[in-house]
């Protein structure tokens, strides 16, 4: 899997669910003040996440903040 | 059980019980039900489990289990491994079976040809405790063993009228307790049992177009796949002249639906179970139970009422308990696990209270939103199911199977859209699209975590 891929799940997410900021990046927070996400969207996000790459950080224990640190984790995966 | 078949065979032997790819009469049927009951009297047999499911080899074997008050009990098709497991949980000393992968368990085992081809040698007295063993589904967890005796689920036959030209698809497992009551209202009837293997709908829709089918009974879930089916081939519509559908909550599209495609059928529904048994069948053509039901008088056999959304029966035609657990009264209340609702003169059915999906907290039925995917343009087959997640413990899942040609992204799309205005918990928040549906025992499977 590539970062490109895994941003596009995480844009095309927002993008349907009409969550997407005009100034996202990806280091913007994706609850509370940022994105907005609330815990079912997480949950949503999750599981998108599951099915298009086999793994996801939340199933894993970790709540990342931010799509960065989505990344990372994915990065993190593949150098292991 | 015996008898059924005696009354039958002693006035019109050369009629048809049995058709699979032979015909077997209903003679032919108690001579080997009588030749079983002998051979195994004579080895002493009081328990034993059958392995097969070819119909013209359970019935003889179910028949002469009746006959000498021995325990039968007709195991699931499933491999090797899973038989035994099964054989030693429910302490079962005999097989009978033909089956050549079973040589390996450790357990005394006859074949069918050696039951049949005994001296028959009985007399037409029947045994005073006629035990029956039914293993649960396993829908909801490991199956149970349902204890029945057969002078109890004769009664709940003993209104059937003679029908002997009635032509019964057989669409359920023996070992199912719905295949059982199909089984008990043909012999009833007197009229003929057809049974294609495997059963599914496929073979199903086969033998009914060669096997002239008159009747069916099957559940929702084996309904809707043999619609697919026939749209699917586009060969002849059957020409069945009953429809009938049990086993789970019945859409009320779904009735619509037969009532389009099979034009010259009624269509009714049977509320049934494994431990409560039959409670009969309506034919009005709408969906869940009339309401009248819950003013039956005290003495009836099957008597209802809904307790906390949840439906109770009281039958005299129900189970003596479960296998190594303690004797039920048997002519008690007992909760159903079907969730319910008053809607006017309706009992309407909401689902298994098994399948309730817990969403964070919130409790969500999943049969009303299966309702509605299964409705939504592109979708062919759907399940709503409970999905194991971090952030809320479970989210509503759905599975689709997409009609032929359809584009997945967009039948995707067209469920979220049909969802939309639900409740945010009730919303499926995972939505795949796959090639099939998990089914066990004919019904969609919708427990979390499959």
């Amino acid at each position: 899997m590539t970062a490109a891929a895994i941003e596009k799940t995480v844009v095309d997410f927002l993008t349907r669910t009409k969550k997407l900021p005009t100034d996202f990046h990806v280091e913007m927070n994706l609850y509370a003040d940022g994105v907005g996400l609330d815990s079912l969207e997480t949950a949503e996000l999750s599981a998108l996440l599951e099915d298009e790459h086999g793994e996801d950080p939340y199933s894993s224990g970790t709540m990342p903040q931010t799509l960065a640190e989505i990344l990372a984790f994915y990065a993190a995966g593949a150098q292991a | 059980m015996i008898e059924l078949i005696r009354r039958v065979a002693e006035s019109a032997g050369d009629r048809e019980a049995i058709v699979t790819g032979q015909v077997t009469t209903y003679a032919a049927l108690l001579a080997r039900s009588e030749a079983a009951a002998a051979a195994l009297a004579g080895r002493g047999v009081t328990r034993f489990a059958i392995a097969d499911h070819e119909a013209e080899v359970v019935l003889p074997l179910l028949a002469a289990a009746s006959a000498i008050g021995a325990e039968a009990c007709v195991l699931p098709p499933d491999p090797p491994a899973v038989l035994a497991e099964l054989l030693g949980r429910f302490e079962q000393p005999v097989l009978v079976t033909d089956r050549a992968d079973l040589a390996d368990l450790e357990v005394t085992a006859y074949s069918s040809t050696e039951l049949f081809g005994a001296p028959a040698a009985i007399g037409t007295e029947t045994a005073p405790a006629r035990p029956h063993l039914v293993l649960t589904t396993g829908t909801t967890g490991a199956p149970r063993g349902v204890r029945h005796d057969w002078a109890r689920l004769l009664r709940g036959v003993r209104r059937v009228q003679p029908a002997p030209d009635e032509r019964w698809l057989l669409a359920y497992g023996l070992h199912q307790f719905a295949g059982l009551q199909i089984l008990l209202h043909v012999l009833a009837a007197g009229a003929t049992l057809v049974a294609p293997a495997p059963r599914r709908p496929r073979e199903g829709l086969a033998a009914m177009r060669e096997h002239h089918v008159s009747h069916a009974s099957a559940t929702p879930t084996y309904w809707r796949f043999l619609l697919a089916e026939l749209t699917s081939d586009g060969g002849a519509v059957p020409q069945l002249q009953q429809i009938t559908l049990g086993g789970e909550a019945i859409p009320g599209p779904l009735l619509a639906q037969l009532r389009g495609t099979f034009t010259q059928a009624r269509v009714s529904q049977v509320y049934a179970g494994s431990e409560f048994g039959s409670t009969g069948s309506t034919r009005d053509g709408r969906a869940g139970l009339p309401a009248s039901v819950l003013n039956r008088p005290e003495d009836a056999d099957v008597a209802f009422r809904i307790d906390d959304g949840e439906l109770w029966i009281r039958s005299r035609t129900g189970m003596l308990g479960y296998y190594g657990e303690p004797p039920v009264d048997p002519d008690g209340w007992r909760a159903t696990g079907d969730l319910v609702d008053l809607d006017g003169d309706r009992i309407v059915f909401r689902g298994r209270a098994s399948d309730i999906i817990n969403v964070g907290g919130v409790k969500v039925h999943p049969l009303p939103i299966e309702e509605r995917v299964a409705a939504v343009s592109g979708v062919a087959l759907a399940r709503v199911y409970g999905r194991p997640n971090a952030m809320t413990g479970t989210i509503v899942a759905v599975e689709a199977v997409a009609t032929p040609g359809a584009d997945p992204d967009l039948v995707k799309n067209a469920i979220r859209d049909a969802c939309a205005d639900l409740p945010d918990a009730a919303r499926p928040r995972s939505v795949r699209i796959v090639d099939e549906i998990t089914t066990a025992g004919g019904k969609i499977v919708r427990r979390t975590d499959v």
